[in-house]
């Protein structure tokens, strides 16, 4: 493990700076006046849409105005490109201090030395909470047991549907009672070849939120607990799959590849084009800006056993090893990810789903949220698991191979038998060749 | 080649080869330090595990090489990359001397038409690329708009495994304008008299084509092909921005694929390999080129 940790000496100024922050709350204009003489720059890599940057600033603003001994400074990359700019970055020794670090990255990353350790300065600092976020989040972020990263956002893949579409044809909406098998009898009634529209939106996402989603109600897992083994060619991920492929290949209830390629983000789900489809928190502001018709949620629909399983992902943010000042990166990081800071980052802008119940909460009363948002906190609750892969070093390869796999069975272009096949084979090939590392 | 001077080289003119190393010294600094240092530097480094530092680096001899011949996803892009390049080479330098042929007709307008096939050229790349991923739509697409005027179902092209290799080569014949130019100028400096030569034998266009345009133009179309086989490979946007390699590998190239390993899956040691390959692969093509170049290119100069 080549990722660095945090000094002794490194935690006690730390732990002096923050304890003096505390200290100064209530001066306000003194404060200004000392800090105010040694200002530090504390650089930012990460991505939010042009939209949503307004919202970063007036953060950043208010953190400035409360730490006047700060400068925040950010560079923004796209969200496609952000993940492959980081390695350049670090290959160039020009990392910022703090990164953005997608659930699926921060193993590696960690392993590659681009984000530190922040176990101990994490856990030792009582006014930051780490139990209070959900565990599932935080678990993306521990390599070796240790945490290297902290999440901001971490949501649960559940069931959207059109109300409209359901509405014009007189059916009850999804319920909690409803099964896989229930919803796909819905889908084939709600398709409508000659109006364009089908009951299902035809994605399948075999990757870390989606994986379970698709594959768990029948009891498929893609992978061994500690990562090290592909577990996709059973008879239940095989069921799983043979479901999906029927739905959208035979039974024609869902939009295949080309079919979807004709909506933007190939998603007619959120077009209007198809009444159901799996929904992610973190989609849900799309959602509300793209989508003219009413929309709401509910649980993801139970297997045959009578139990609801579904896949839950997220992102966070890290500290590099470039940084020289990682007891400032962890000042802001601190409040950043705090209650309050996810509160008004995520949760009051409908921005995302917050790592933490009391963001979710409050998020759940935004303008983006759902009617019935509440399902999603149910999900994270009860039954959302983190998804794999996100623990191998091989992670990005194997989600390659679940990645082209789905599209190719969307597209029509393999059957299940020969994706199961690649996908165990090449899995299981990325897996043992980082076995020994 | 150069000849070895036999005669003692003046004053003025070793201050002349001074000042012409002077004058290419920077482009030569830029060469060693920008382009040969790092192709040297990378050949190294694909001897190694290197993954994103470059401390403890571990001398592993072949073995990212062997990972690479034993990966049959490599063998895919292989494969892939040379029907590409080929598709690319054979349609695009045929397309455009057609084109130059065209345009190097004395009708009204024809700059007007050579500004407009040069255009695509001028725009950016990941523009164009997003403009035919439309285009290339099943259902919306112009393309298969056009086919169902004529009776024809047109096919998936980029979304299906079959049809998105040829659809990378169509896509490809509409940014022939580069060397569209260069042939144009080419078949410009046919000197007419040649042709007249030609009429006066009887000659009709097509045997005027085969026997005097062809042979005045082949030293220039060895330089197209040179430099279309060399962009082929080389070719990067079009598959990140429209296929990502896919449907499935079906179109992951040799570039997506050294991409991915330095990119994606941070291994920056196989890539270097991957790089090298290319290089060589590259090289012994140009070679290869430059050997059957002698039996069909035909150089003025040569002839006496």
């Amino acid at each position: 493990m080549s990722a660095k940790q945090l000094s002794r000496r490194a935690f006690l100024k730390l732990a002096a700076a923050s304890s003096s922050g505390a200290a100064l709350a209530g001066l306000g204009p003194l404060r200004n006046i000392a800090s105010a003489q040694d200002t530090v720059e504390l650089t930012f890599g990460r991505h939010w849409e042009a939209a949503f940057r307004p919202r970063q600033s007036e953060y950043d603003e208010g953190f400035m105005e409360r730490h006047p001994d700060i400068k925040v400074s950010i560079t923004y990359n796209t969200w496609a490109d952000h993940n492959n700019v980081v390695p350049a970055w670090a290959a160039a020794g020009t990392l910022p201090d703090i990164i953005y670090v997608h659930g699926s990255r921060a193993t590696p990353w960690a392993h590659e030395g681009i984000i530190i350790d922040i176990h101990d300065i994490v856990v030792a600092d009582e006014e930051f909470n780490v139990e209070g976020m959900w565990e599932e989040s935080v678990r993306l972020y521990r390599v070796n047991g240790r945490i290297h990263a902290l999440p901001y956002d971490h949501g649960p893949i559940i069931l959207g549907y059109n109300k409209d579409m359901f509405d014009a044809a007189g059916m009850d909406y999804p319920s909690e009672d409803w099964t896989m098998e229930d919803m796909a009898a819905a889908a084939m009634e709600l398709t409508d070849p000659d109006a364009g529209v089908w009951g299902w939106d035809g994605r399948l996402d075999l990757g870390n939120g989606g994986g379970g989603f698709f594959t768990g109600a029948w009891g498929g897992v893609h992978m061994n607990e500690d990562e090290t083994e592909m577990t996709m060619d059973t008879p239940e991920v095989r069921a799983a799959l043979n479901h999906w492929y029927k739905l959208i290949h035979e039974d024609n209830a869902g939009a295949s590849g080309t079919e979807s390629e004709a909506f933007p983000n190939s998603q007619p789900f959120r077009a209007g084009a198809a009444a159901m489809g799996h929904i992610a928190t973190w989609s849900t502001p799309s959602m509300r800006a793209q989508a003219n018709f009413e929309w709401d949620v509910a649980p993801t629909p139970m297997g045959a056993d009578g139990k609801r399983y579904t896949g839950a992902f997220g992102s966070g943010y890290g500290i590099t090893p470039t940084s020289d000042k990682p007891d400032v990166a962890w000042r802001y990081l601190r409040e950043y990810l705090s209650i309050e800071g996810m509160i008004f980052m995520w949760s009051l802008s409908g921005r995302g789903s917050p790592a933490r119940p009391e963001g979710l909460e409050v998020w759940l009363n935004s303008d983006p949220a759902p009617p019935s948002g509440h399902y999603f906190l149910e999900a994270m609750f009860d039954y959302a698991v983190t998804g794999p892969p996100f623990q191998s070093l091989a992670a990005a390869q194997v989600s390659n191979v679940l990645s082209t796999q789905a599209e190719l069975l969307r597209l029509g272009e393999a059957s299940v038998d020969e994706a199961i096949a690649a996908i165990t084979e090449q899995g299981q090939a990325a897996l043992d060749d980082v076995a020994d590392m | 080649m150069f000849r070895r001077l036999t005669r003692p080289i003046s004053a003025s003119a070793k201050r002349e080869e001074r000042i012409f190393y002077l004058f290419i010294l920077p482009w030569l600094i830029g060469l060693v330090v920008f382009s040969a240092g790092p192709v040297l530097g990378m050949l190294g480094l694909s001897f190694t595990d290197w993954r994103i530092s470059l401390d403890d680096l571990q001398f592993i001899g072949l073995d990212n090489y062997a990972k690479l011949f034993a990966d049959p996803i490599f063998w895919t892009s292989v494969g892939n990359t040379l029907y590409i390049v080929v598709g690319r080479v054979v349609f695009g330098v045929s397309f455009a001397l057609l084109l130059a042929v065209l345009l190097n007709q004395k009708v009204p307008g024809i700059a007007f038409f050579r500004a407009v096939y040069y255009l695509p050229t001028v725009t950016a790349g990941v523009a164009v690329a997003l403009v035919w991923i439309w285009i290339f739509n099943p259902r919306l697409g112009i393309l298969n708009y056009s086919l169902k005027q004529i009776g024809i179902t047109g096919p998936p092209w980029i979304f299906s495994k079959d049809w998105v290799k040829p659809s990378l080569i169509l896509m490809s014949m509409f940014s022939v304008g580069p060397i569209m130019i260069i042939l144009l100028a080419g078949l410009q400096g046919v000197p007419k008299e040649l042709y007249e030569s030609a009429a006066i034998d009887g000659a009709g266009n097509w045997k005027k084509f085969t026997n005097v345009t062809l042979p005045m133009l082949s030293p220039v179309l060895f330089f197209v092909i040179i430099i279309s086989v060399v962009s082929s490979f080389q070719n990067f946007t079009e598959i990140r921005v429209m296929t990502e390699g896919g449907p499935g590998e079906s179109s992951n190239v040799m570039i997506w694929y050294l991409w991915e390993n330095a990119f994606i899956f941070l291994q920056l040691g196989i890539a270097a390999a991957v790089a090298w390959i290319m290089f060589v692969v590259l090289m012994v093509l140009t070679g290869a080129q430059f050997w059957v170049g002698r039996r069909w290119v035909y150089y003025e100069a040569d002839s006496g």
